[in-house]
């Protein structure tokens, strides 16, 4: 069942799209600090460097001033770049709440060009709104899911 | 019409388990009465109603009165506040996406006529 399929312990997003065009231009457009702001936004400070730690500024909402803190967790040239995407604030609702989450790209040699896969992963409960009004069992994981959410932000302390 | 509550206000009402158990079985029925709730919980009736009052307080449930009984419900957008980031990146993604293709075709224009798109939609998977 495809309700069954909407909830789950994380939640991703997917984009996958062929680009014609090679997968060397295409790290160079998301690895590049001046071609990254062209497409995506400012990113700043990064770098293509496993840990280095670089801020995207994005709308602020409430307790939150719209600061996305990344951090570079791996690096495979022309292949796979991974980081870390966190921002927020817990005392926000919806957009602008707490976010802990991860973006991968990967680049895969396609015939004539690339394929470009990106995840955008950790997001903890479903946002499909058929999930919402139908209430089965899956109430019952996103409620499980909370646990480690609550965890979380016990460990992580209050920083109100 | 219902109104989201605050982040933290949803994760309070969840934080404590008995009140997690009690919104899990409000969730599993359709509609279900206090002292349902109450029968084989292993709790009074008192604290079922104060759990409750809680989980409306926090959004995360409704109340219809009927006669005598009270029927609670889970509130289907209850969870809501807490998935909104994902519909906002699933459309920033995906207009990202847009225009990463619009500059590649700028910084490396295409030589011959092989424009392929092989796209497919924004969704979310399971992990």
């Amino acid at each position: 069942m495809t309700e069954a399929a909407l909830i789950s312990e994380t939640h991703e997003i997917v984009v996958d799209q062929v680009f014609p065009h090679a997968a060397e231009t295409i790290w160079r457009a998301l690895t590049t600090g001046e071609l990254i702001a062209r497409w995506l936004m400012p990113a700043d400070g990064f770098a293509p460097v496993e840990g280095n730690s670089f801020t995207y500024k994005t709308t602020a909402a409430g307790n939150w001033d719209g600061t996305i803190h990344c951090q570079v967790l791996e690096v495979v040239p022309n292949e796979r770049l991974v980081y870390s995407w966190q921002g927020g604030h817990e005392a926000n609702v919806g957009y602008g709440s707490r976010l802990q989450t991860i973006v991968t790209w990967t680049l895969f040699r396609v015939e004539g060009g690339t394929r470009v896969r990106l995840v955008h992963s950790g997001f903890v409960l479903p946002k499909n709104d058929t999930a919402f009004r139908n209430m089965s069992d899956g109430w019952k994981k996103v409620v499980r899911n909370l646990d480690a959410v609550v965890a979380e932000q016990a460990s992580s302390g209050k920083p109100n | 019409m219902f109104e989201a509550a605050p982040i933290n206000a949803v994760m309070r009402a969840l934080a404590d388990p008995t009140r997690r158990a009690v919104f899990e079985r409000v969730a599993k029925s359709d509609e279900i009465t206090v002292v349902e709730l109450t029968r084989g919980s292993g709790v009074t009736q008192g604290a079922i109603s104060q759990h409750l009052k809680s989980l409306k307080q926090a959004g995360l449930v409704a109340e219809r009165p009927a006669g005598r009984n009270v029927y609670y419900r889970a509130e289907p957008m209850g969870l809501a506040p807490l998935a909104d980031w994902m519909s906002h990146y699933g459309a920033f993604w995906r207009e990202r996406f847009a225009n990463l293709r619009t500059l590649l075709e700028e910084i490396d224009p295409p030589t011959s006529a092989s424009n392929e798109t092989d796209s497919k939609e924004t969704d979310t998977k399971e992990t």
